[in-house]
C-alpha cells in the first residue's frame, strides 16, 4: 500500500530519477517501481512528466503560413539560376 | 515485467504522426525532374509542420514566415539530392532545424551551436526534484499556458521537445536531424520536461499569489 508521507531527500530519489528518462523509453510499467509504493514526491512527478507528455501531443500543428509566403517561394524559385543542386533544370516556367 | 526490460512500443501509445503520405513519393520525383506544381503539391503537404517548427522555435509570425520560405528554398535546391535514406518529412524536417539553428546565431545567439543548443547552462537546466511543497502540478494545464512554458524552454531543449512530443518524431529520427545520438536525445527531452513542470509550477505559484 502506498504511503503518503513526504519522501526525504535520500539517494533513492536521485538513483530513481536518473533511471526515469530509460524508464519512460521502454513504457516500463512504473506503477510497479518499488521506490514509487513509498515516495509520494517521485510518484507526483512521475505524473506530471506523464501528463505534460501527453498534453503536448494536443498540440498538433494548427496553423498555416500565409499564402504570400508560398507567392514569394513560387517568385524565388522561378528567380533561381540554372539548376538545382540534383542536376536537373527547374520547371522552364520563368516567364512573368 | 521488469522496469528495465526492453518492450517494443504499442503502435497505438504513441500516436504516429508521419506516416507516408498518398503521393507524395510521386511528388518528390516530380519536383527532383524540376516540376514546379510537384514541389507546390511537397510544399502544400508540410508547410503547416515546417511553419509550426518555426514558429515554435521563434515565437513570431512574420520571422517564422521568412523561414519557412528559407526551408522551402533550401529545400528547392536540394532536393535532388533527397535520396530516400530517410522520411522526407525527417529530412525536410532536418533542412527547417539547420535554418532556425541559423537564424538564432545571426540574431546575435552565437553560442546557439547545435552542441551547446542541446546542453543548455546549468541555471536553464531543471532541478531534480527531491521534495518541496507543491509536489503535483495543480489541475488542468490549458493550451495557451503549455505554449508559454515551451516558449521559455531553453532553445535546445524546446527541439527536442516539440520535434518528440509534440510532432511526433522518434529519437533515432531526432538524432539524426540534430546530427546527436540517440541517447543525447533522450536525455534532452527529459531534461526538458523537467524544465517545463518547474516553469508550469513557477507560474502556478505565481498565479495562486496573485
Amino acid at each position: 500500500m502506498k504511503t503518503t508521507r513526504p519522501c526525504e531527500i535520500n539517494m533513492n530519489c536521485a538513483d530513481f530519477q536518473d533511471r526515469l528518462p530509460e524508464l519512460f523509453e521502454t513504457h516500463a510499467d512504473l506503477s510497479a517501481e518499488e521506490h514509487l509504493k513509498g515516495c509520494e514526491n517521485c510518484t507526483a512527478l512521475v505524473r506530471d512528466l506523464e501528463y505534460i507528455a501527453q498534453q503536448a501531443k494536443l498540440l498538433l500543428p494548427i496553423h498555416d503560413p500565409s499564402p504570400t509566403v508560398w507567392d514569394n517561394i513560387r517568385e524565388a524559385i522561378r528567380n533561381e539560376p540554372g539548376q538545382n543542386q540534383g542536376g536537373s533544370p527547374p520547371a522552364p516556367s520563368a516567364e512573368r | 515485467m521488469s522496469a528495465g526490460q526492453t518492450q517494443p512500443k504499442p503502435a497505438n501509445q504513441h500516436l504516429r504522426r508521419n506516416p507516408p503520405i498518398v503521393g507524395e513519393a510521386e511528388a518528390i520525383a516530380a519536383a527532383q525532374a524540376g516540376d514546379e506544381k510537384a514541389f507546390e503539391t511537397l510544399y502544400a503537404l508540410h508547410k503547416r509542420r515546417v511553419y509550426s517548427l518555426c514558429l515554435r522555435m521563434l515565437g513570431n509570425v512574420a520571422a517564422a514566415e521568412d523561414l519557412t520560405q528559407d526551408a522551402f528554398l533550401q529545400l528547392y535546391r536540394k532536393i535532388g539530392t533527397f535520396r530516400g535514406d530517410s522520411a522526407f518529412s525527417t529530412w525536410l524536417h532536418r533542412l527547417a532545424v539547420n535554418v532556425v539553428l541559423m537564424h538564432l546565431r545571426k540574431k546575435g545567439l552565437p553560442q546557439i551551436s547545435l552542441e551547446e543548443a542541446l546542453e543548455p547552462s546549468q541555471e536553464d537546466g531543471p532541478r531534480k526534484d527531491f521534495g518541496g511543497r507543491d509536489l503535483q502540478l495543480s489541475g488542468s494545464i490549458d493550451r495557451v499556458t503549455l505554449e508559454r512554458a515551451i516558449d521559455d524552454l531553453p532553445p535546445g531543449y524546446r527541439l527536442v521537445f516539440v520535434l518528440h512530443d509534440v510532432e511526433g518524431y522518434e529519437h533515432n529520427e531526432i538524432a539524426d536531424m540534430l546530427s546527436c545520438s540517440i541517447g543525447n536525445s533522450k536525455s534532452q527531452l527529459h531534461k526538458a520536461r523537467m524544465k517545463l513542470r518547474d516553469l508550469l509550477r513557477a507560474g502556478q505559484r505565481k498565479e495562486s499569489a496573485v
